[in-house]
């Protein structure tokens, strides 16, 4: 068995349209941190992932028409997706690739552009943008905080990965943000969502670990400076 | 039709007079209202210059162009944005401010920086007869997804004149517009004894040719994607340049064909500075400058603020504005190209003129600080100095040596603190945009109070 975390950056150079960068930073810190090794393969557009190769995928955000691309790639697997999806597999999809999960994305002219339908999830573009700074508060990873920029209204029947305490979330209506399902995290929060949120960060890596059979524990690191983010980004930019 | 030329005109300048009355920036409305009163302000005004020089491109225009005013003055009257307000309303507020109230220019020749966008609109009402593109950044244009509209706006401006394009041969990109349009073109670059073997591999991902498709090689970079190219499967190649730059004993020497090497003033610091400066040469040589004139604009050249700006401080400071993660990593690049120990202060603010979301620092290449900028204490400061002191360490800063205070003043003070207990180190502030005039204000204080540092500094290596 592998004792390295083998992590899946899919399609970089069509989604990564909000500093993913930021997200993968983090997590790959935090393992370091810990002595634990980690492995990040970039997966280049047109290339199809071996999903029993990675312990953690990550589908960043990208405009409309790179985010039809990768759909349409995507969806010649999905049957294999399903399975891994199932099996747990963690995934960590932000903004666009939040919306490529459900069954379509229906585009301001009425296209519907078809998604994963990895969950039973569905988004309208709708106007204005929703734009702003946000909170929400997760129950399985208290208070998230970050910024939030889409034109799409999702609405999903799973649970959500929290409530907003301020902001648009899903479709700026049910208070609901993000999608929780199995071992996947969907969010609109866009990078950098993990460095603000450690226990985020480190919820993800747990479910990773888990699910590769490594058997490591996630010691408590000096996260001062990231509490002092979280923080202020909370007391100045939300307002308590 | 003259009418409301003529009502835009007055409308337009009072405007101006009004905002100058009140102390704001007058850079942009004016000729917004001008524009919407009467759309052909431009093409009315345009037609009654005799000469227009245009410098257009990623990065570094406002420095070009201003570099290139300067120079061009020793020839006569220019009529300028100096600002960098370059767009329709800012190109029009300049001209604007030359116009009698009778809708007549008082100056025939002018220099403007225009935005690669608006260039296709405006270049047919412009005489411009010379053309410069400092650089074409396919990293930025990547994160937009309009590597294509860029390159086809700019050739389209290009296509609705007759003007000289000075390009930068050592950017695949600018070539490519070199070697698609019909208009007579000439390259300025470096020598290849500047090249260096590597460069940072983030830094030059994606660097194919536009010709077919193939990786580019490369025998040497002098930064990002600028360096000596050759595609291997096609005949696309860097041109040998026509204006070729080498710095020696911090002075740069112009070569061009078998005219006798010219050595000039170095006024600008850092590697992409030095562009803009080769790049201005060549422009003010393609309008027929000699080298007199050219150095005698580059000994009047007052540095824009925040490009690299030097206060006589005590220690010395040197202020940047940074925007975006492509002109951040050059700004980055330059500081650590200045050789030392130094003091580094990063102020971030998420203001509207900012931008609310800094999501951006995720994608700057702030990992050159750790591994080549000398720093030996950071502070990060302005509204979001905690996120900045985030990114540092996650960039593999060492924390200890992170002051964080969102506190400006006092944060800029820190750093002096810092950097004279450390024997008077140089300290380095870079700065969003609504940091950097209150930081420049607080530089100007400490000129004045304390005792002049000597400013007698290594440039660029």
């Amino acid at each position: 068995m592998s004792q390295r975390l083998c992590i899946a950056h899919l399609y970089p150079d069509l989604l990564n349209l909000y500093a993913d960068k930021g997200n993968i930073l983090t997590l790959v810190r935090r393992l370091e941190w810990r002595g634990i090794e980690v492995e990040v393969t970039e997966v280049p557009s047109g290339s199809e992932p071996r999903l029993q190769d990675y312990h953690l995928v990550l589908l960043g955000g990208g405009s409309d028409r790179e985010q039809a691309l990768v759909g349409q790639t995507l969806r010649t697997k999905r049957s294999e997706w399903q399975a891994a999806v199932e099996d747990g597999l963690p995934l960590l999809a932000v903004c666009g690739g939040y919306q490529l999960l459900g069954h379509f994305y229906q585009l301001p002219d009425g296209t519907k552009v078809p998604g994963l339908e990895l969950l039973d999830l569905e988004t309208v573009a709708g106007s204005p943008r929703l734009i702003g700074n946000i909170a929400i508060d997760s129950p399985e990873c208290g208070t998230i905080v970050g910024f939030e920029n889409h034109g799409g209204r999702t609405t999903h029947r799973h649970a959500p990965l929290g409530f907003v305490r301020q902001g648009h979330g899903n479709n700026g209506q049910d208070k609901q943000e993000g999608v929780r399902y199995k071992n996947i995290v969907g969010t609109y929060i866009h990078g950098p969502l993990l460095p603000k949120n450690p226990r985020l960060a480190d919820f993800m890596l747990g479910l990773s670990l888990a699910y590769a059979g490594i058997n490591a524990a996630l010691e408590p690191l000096d996260d001062r400076m990231e509490e002092a983010a979280h923080e202020a980004f909370l007391t100045r930019r939300i307002g308590g | 039709m003259a009418i409301r030329f003529l009502l835009a005109v007055w409308v337009g300048k009072w405007t101006q007079t009004l905002l100058h009355l009140l102390g704001k920036n007058a850079t942009s409305l004016p000729g917004k209202i001008a524009l919407r009163l009467a759309p052909d302000v431009i093409a009315r005004l345009g037609r009654q210059l005799e000469r227009c020089v245009v410098v257009t491109g990623t990065n570094g225009k406002t420095t070009t162009a201003n570099l290139l005013s300067s120079m061009l003055k020793q020839t006569g009257p220019q009529i300028t944005n100096a600002e960098g307000a370059n767009l329709q309303q800012g190109l029009t507020s300049a001209l604007l401010a030359d116009t009698t109230w009778f809708g007549r220019l008082r100056k025939k020749s002018a220099v403007f920086e225009i935005d690669e966008a608006t260039l296709p609109l405006v270049a047919k009402h412009l005489p411009i007869r010379v053309l410069a593109v400092t650089n074409v950044f396919r990293d930025q244009l990547d994160r937009y997804g309009e590597l294509d509209t860029t390159l086809e706006k700019i050739m389209a401006g290009l296509n609705q004149t007759e003007a000289v394009a000075v390009l930068n041969g050592d950017d695949p990109l600018a070539r490519h517009i070199g070697r698609q349009s019909g208009n007579r073109s000439v390259y300025f670059g470096m020598s290849r004894s500047m090249a260096r073997a590597e460069v940072r591999d983030q830094m030059r991902d994606g660097a194919f040719c536009l010709s077919c498709g193939h990786e580019l090689r490369y025998d040497g970079f002098f930064y990002g994607q600028l360096g000596l190219y050759v595609c291997p499967a096609c005949d696309f190649f860097r041109p040998l340049p026509d204006f070729e730059g080498t710095m020696v004993n911090q002075r740069l020497e112009v070569r061009q064909g078998s005219l006798p090497t010219v050595v000039y003033d170095v006024p600008v610091r850092g590697m992409f500075n030095l562009y803009n400066e080769l790049c201005a040469i060549a422009t003010a040589r393609m309008c027929g400058l000699t080298a007199d004139q050219i150095s005698a604009g580059l000994r009047r050249f007052a540095t824009p603020l925040g490009r690299m700006q030097v206060y006589a401080t005590s220690p010395v400071s040197i202020l940047n504005l940074i925007k975006n993660p492509t002109g951040c990593d050059g700004v980055l690049q330059a500081i650590a190209s200045e050789p030392g120990p130094k003091v580094l202060c990063i102020a971030i603010n998420d203001q509207a003129a900012d931008g609310r979301d800094v999501s951006w620092l995720w994608d700057a290449d702030f990992e050159l600080v750790p591994e080549q900028l000398d720093a030996v204490h950071c502070v990060t400061t302005g509204m979001r100095a905690e996120d900045m002191a985030l990114r540092l360490k996650y960039a593999g800063y060492d924390t200890t040596h992170i002051h964080c205070d969102p506190e400006l003043s006092s944060g800029i003070h820190h750093a002096f603190t810092l950097a004279a207990e450390r024997g008077g180190l140089p300290v380095y502030i870079i700065a969003t945009y609504t940091a950097l005039y209150p930081a420049a204000e607080i530089l100007n204080r400490k000129v004045d109070h304390d005792e002049p540092a000597p400013l007698h500094r290594a440039s660029v290596s």
